[in-house]
């Protein structure tokens, strides 16, 4: 599985277990799910494009 | 004369509101909601969505496995090691069947480790917010 699946999964797992949690009528969950979902996939996409001007080490040897 | 007539039911400005009525017992709930994942909710009456978290946390639980993520253990001591172990332990019965029933520990080499590890802690800790929600739900505190 790719990094990019294996996060929109965990987001997704996520997302719908706190909307079940926390809220009652299905609009309110659509809701909450909507703002929980894209608020971790996006943010994490997001935060990872203000890190990719920083890498972390010097660059992997090329074989 | 203000003072007089106290037992009308209705509270004062100013008097704390009378605490809710128990609907079950708290402790009970609670320790069913940490043995088996929807359980304290089911206990409380709550069937479908007891079946929608106990597939949830089982499912978090086998993404976790198949990826060959870390089932924390205090081993060093460290107070993260302790503190994610204890958040793994949160998942209840299905921690020890498969720490010490199926010897299930994780592999560090395995690709999928690190998101493995979220997994696995991710469901402990989805599970202990089970277990604050049935004990609300038991002493009353929410519907």
């Amino acid at each position: 599985m790719s990094h990019f699946l294996l996060m929109v999964t965990y987001a997704a797992l996520v997302s719908v277990f706190l909307t079940v949690l926390w809220r009652r009528k299905p609009r309110a969950q659509l809701k909450l799910f909507l703002q929980l979902f894209l608020g971790m996939v996006v943010g994490a996409l997001a935060l990872a494009w203000l890190m990719y001007p920083f890498p972390s080490g010097p660059p992997a040897p090329i074989p | 004369m203000s003072k007089k007539n106290r037992s009308d039911g209705e509270p004062k400005a100013g008097e704390r509101k009378a605490p809710p009525p128990p609907i079950a017992n708290a402790w009970l709930a609670s320790a069913l909601a940490w043995l088996v994942p929807g359980a304290g909710h089911f206990f409380l009456g709550r069937r479908v969505r007891a079946v929608i978290f106990l597939v949830l946390v089982l499912l978090a639980l086998a993404i976790g496995c198949h990826l060959e993520g870390k089932l924390s253990w205090v081993f060093s001591g460290s107070l993260l090691a302790t503190l994610g172990t204890l958040g793994c332990m949160g998942s209840g019965a299905p921690y020890f069947v498969l720490r010490f029933g199926l010897g299930y520990e994780g592999n560090y080499q395995a690709a999928g480790y690190e998101y493995g590890s979220a997994f696995l802690l991710t469901a402990g800790l989805m599970n202990l917010l089970l277990v604050l929600d049935a004990w609300d739900i038991a002493r009353g505190l929410k519907e």
